[in-house]
């Protein structure tokens, strides 16, 4: 009964103090990212950005699990066999191959298990963007956007051409395919809710295909360190029904 | 002796004998300068990268002021963006990689029997050329207006990417000097890391087998080849930047058919094995500690070795896990994504092995345990983010965010960190015969490992809500203030941390209890001699039977099995050879004598560097200081004629 109460006295506990604070810094975490933030990655709004997050998820909860495997591990042993004897010496065990080889094999068989569904959806969103999707250019310049829209002329035949960087407009329920470009330096193309960043490279295109289920606006900004200004190269995209699209691109070739 | 002797004495050569005898008194100034000996390099490698740390721990503590609260006007964007490269450049090159370099200094030697390294003056040449590189590269904060505020050092990240990296784009000489500088750390790191690996493998005491050495010295083994075979691709990729900067040349200027991306290939395949060279000494020292407090051998000591070795290789196989955003297509992606999963697999085990040494211990929670555990545990998260990485479609919205900088943090600090301060706490008894006091040092602990998981776990959350990295300032709009802020108290309770550190450190230098040799019942050899080591390390050269040589020498096992301590054994040979040790050399024991020539060209260097910036003229007058040094170098004598 002492030695039960000796476990849980107050000192005990004390030890115990920072991995309540981490466990609430978990919990926190957790509802930290159950809100529909601008730019938060687990409130998907297309396709590509869903299929991110599954991936995320498969790797996450193994990744849990053996946190608490190895945090909680470590507590155990360190309350259980912590010295009662300054004289005891432990007998001398050099290892046991068998364990060993165990706990090499058992972790590789679980990472090659979800390294499958993830080589899948690496080339599931990495295809080429489909034949009927609607084809933006976007070129990359410190520290603004530029869309270009091949789909609507004047009658000159110059592509419709858009600096706001509050409304850059796209089709909602189509698939949209990002030519990127850039004038200057590497940027990145970031729309969070509707997928992953592709970089955007001087000197290559890199295509870039997402598509927003519904309509809605998005935040999005430069995640690749671009200069002085970089904080600042933001944009948001505004999706819309094709009739709407049409009917604002008619408008902005006014 | 008949070494290569001086053919017949000058006046000029008496002159230097002269000047090298004055540096041979143990205690003066000049003996620290003109030092060969492993032990006082360590030293002073240890407290430059200390240095080092607090003031990029201050630019740290800038750049979490400024991003506490959404558009902040506390610094403006181009101090933040100077800011934040200094503090990257400084933590990794001045800091981490240095502390190691203390640590091999001090350590290898004492542990594996031997008198010194096997090169003593270019490990001198390998310590001033560090310096040299890092004052250089710290320098360059002046080379702005500084008067009015403006900062003049680097600005395009520590990671410098083309063509940003190019004058078009970043004028200005901060870069100039981060380039040069970086260059003269990579010089300085090959040296050190050709040293270690001749060391190791030609100066072990008799019996002391490969698989004998202590497990810190395989680490230090494997990232001293890491260091040999990466330092090279950053030289060549620093050398053609320079051409680019300096000469208009165009290797990754897009618009003239360079190629950006071959920047970051050459930066990635010595920036990713430069991961494990950051890493793996903290691993060695881990591996040290909790065998060591737990009372027990490290268990399964072959795995953890050949796991340290399958990450050195495997460290060559995943650089492109840092461009995978970069368009590189499906079939690298995939490639890079499985061999990065995959790499986790020896990092597990010997996390695993870790464990299962503490298992069944008798667990003493002294503050080296604490740190070493407080790595493990925090090495562990950083490993399991690493695989959210490796996950590469989820890399997509990962990759640039604060998710990266916390996973990157977790392995850096909560891995490399720690296990340093362990290694600190552990060793300080051995170098100085005081021990670090234990109170502050539980407190140093809780404090730093508190506030590490308090700025480093929200930041998991800003990234995963869409915050990237390296923007000074934020939208309040993004949810992200509340993380920002947790982060900015969690950085001061760092600081705070290193306060209570420093003080301990310089109370016990002065004050501390009085170790003894052997103050922990540790298992290595360099528990065997007294504390702090006399300067040619043991009496006589220790004859090795087996691993944890020194354990064996104290315990051994009775008719039933039972571990008892040998009777009058073990006691530790704390008498120095007194009528000896007195006079010069008396003891009969050969080491080299000390030599300003390191130093001297070790300067040559800053002065070729600072050439190249602004006036040609100075080029030569800094070849001239090398070659002076090296000749210098090469005709005075090995050891003095006695």
């Amino acid at each position: 009964m002492k030695q039960l109460l000796n476990r849980f006295s107050p000192r005990r506990l004390g030890h115990l103090v920072p991995i309540f604070v981490l466990l609430a810094l978990l919990g926190l975490f957790l509802s930290g990212c159950d809100t529909d933030t601008p730019q938060n990655t687990f409130d998907t709004k297309g396709e590509v950005a869903e299929k991110q997050a599954e991936i995320f998820y498969i790797a996450m909860w193994p990744a849990i699990a053996i946190m608490i495997l190895v945090l909680g591990g470590l507590l155990v042993i360190m309350l259980r066999f912590r010295e009662r004897d300054p004289k005891y010496v432990p007998p001398q065990i050099h290892g046991n191959t068998r364990l060993e080889l165990a706990w090499t094999i058992a972790p590789a068989v679980l990472l090659l298990a979800i390294a499958v569904p993830m080589v899948v959806t690496i080339w599931d969103i990495g295809r080429e963007p489909s034949e009927d999707a609607f084809r933006v250019n976007v070129i990359a310049q410190r520290f603004s956007w530029e869309f270009q829209y091949p789909e609507y002329t004047d009658e000159d035949g110059t592509p419709l051409s858009v600096f706001d960087q509050s409304g850059f407009h796209i089709p909602a329920g189509r698939e949209v395919a990002f030519y990127l470009e850039s004038v200057d330096v590497i940027h990145s193309f970031w729309l969070p809710k509707l997928g992953g960043k592709l970089d955007v490279v001087p000197g290559q295109v890199n295509v870039l295909w997402l598509r927003a289920d519904e309509p809605g606006s998005f935040s999005g900004q430069c995640a690749e360190f671009c200069g002085l200004d970089h904080a600042n190269m933001t944009m948001t995209v505004i999706a819309q029904p094709q009739d709407e699209l049409d009917a604002w691109a008619a408008e902005m070739l006014e | 002796m008949a070494s290569v002797a001086v053919p017949k004495r000058s006046p000029l050569s008496e002159a230097l004998k002269g000047v090298r005898l004055s540096a041979a008194d143990y205690g003066s100034i000049w003996s620290w300068i003109a030092t060969v000996d492993h032990k006082r390099i360590g030293i002073l490698y240890g407290v430059s990268a200390f240095v080092f740390f607090m003031l990029g721990g201050v630019e740290a503590l800038l750049l979490r002021v400024q991003l506490a609260q959404p558009d902040s006007g506390f610094l403006d964007p181009d101090a933040y963006n100077r800011l934040f490269t200094m503090h990257g450049t400084t933590m990794i090159f001045l800091v981490v990689m240095p502390m190691s370099s203390a640590f091999f200094n001090l350590l290898v030697p004492l542990m594996i029997g031997a008198r010194d390294v096997a090169f003593p003056r270019l490990n001198a040449f390998s310590f001033w050329l560090f310096l040299a590189g890092a004052i250089f590269l710290n320098a360059s904060f002046f080379t702005g207006d500084i008067l009015n505020g403006n900062l003049g050092a680097p600005d395009a990240g520590w990671f410098g990417y083309a063509p940003l990296n190019l004058r078009e784009f970043t004028p200005g000489h901060g870069l100039d000097f981060w380039m040069l500088g970086l260059q003269m750390f990579g010089i300085a790191s090959l040296a050190g890391g050709f040293n270690f690996i001749v060391t190791i493998l030609n100066m072990r005491a008799p019996g002391m087998t490969l698989f004998r050495m202590p497990v810190f010295v395989w680490m230090t083994l494997i990232t001293s080849f890491l260091i040999i075979f990466a330092m090279p691709i950053i030289a060549v990729a620093l050398f053609e930047l320079t051409f680019d900067r300096l000469f208009d040349a165009n290797f990754f200027n897009a618009e003239a058919g360079g190629n950006p991306l071959l920047w970051q290939h050459m930066f990635w395949l010595f920036g990713h094995p430069e991961v494990y060279i950051l890493i793996l000494p903290a691993f060695g020292i881990i591996s040290a500690i909790l065998p060591t407090f737990s009372r027990k051998p490290l268990f399964g000591y072959a795995f953890v070795v050949f796991s340290g070795i399958a990450i050195g290789f495997m460290s060559w196989g995943v650089w492109v896990h840092h461009m995978l955003t970069t368009g590189l297509g499906t079939v690298a992606n995939s490639a890079f994504g499985v061999t990065t999963i995959l790499i986790a697999v020896p990092t597990g085990v010997k996390i695993f092995n870790w464990m299962a040494t503490l298992w069944g211990g008798s667990i003493r929670f002294r503050p080296p345990l604490m740190f070493a555990v407080g790595t493990v545990a925090m090495f562990t998260l950083g490993g399991l983010s690493g695989v959210l990485h490796s996950m590469v479609p989820s890399d997509f919205q990962q990759q640039d965010s604060y998710f990266v900088v916390a996973h990157l943090h977790y392995v850096l600090f909560g891995g490399a960190i720690f296990g340093l301060f362990g290694g600190i706490y552990y060793w300080f008894p051995k170098f100085t015969g005081r021990l670090l006091n234990e109170k502050l040092g539980h407190i140093n602990f809780w404090l730093m490992f508190i506030g590490f998981n308090l700025t480093f776990m929200p930041m998991h959350v800003s990234g995963l809500l869409g915050m990237p990295r390296r923007i000074y300032t934020y939208n309040g709009e993004m949810g992200w203030n509340l993380w920002n802020q947790m982060s900015t108290v969690g950085a001061f309770l760092i600081a705070l941390s290193v306060l209570v550190f420093l003080f301990n450190f310089f109370r016990s230098l002065r004050h501390g209890e009085e170790s003894g040799p052997d103050p922990w019942d540790a298992r290595t050899l360099e528990w065997s001699i007294p504390s702090p080591p006399p300067e040619y390390n043991f009496k006589e050269i220790p004859t090795v039977s087996s691993r944890d040589a020194f354990w064996h020498q104290k315990y051994r096992e009775d008719e039933t099995g039972k571990i008892v301590p040998v009777l009058a054994g073990g006691a530790v040979d704390d008498e120095a050879p007194e009528d000896e040790a007195e006079g010069e050399h008396g003891h009969g024991i050969h080491l080299p004598s000390p030599s300003y020539m390191p130093l001297i060209a070790a300067s040559g260097f800053p002065v070729i560097a600072t050439g190249l910036i602004y006036d040609y003229a100075l080029v030569p007058v800094g070849f001239a200081l090398i070659l002076i040094g090296f000749f210098g170098w090469v005709l005075e004598p090995a050891t003095e004629e006695e």
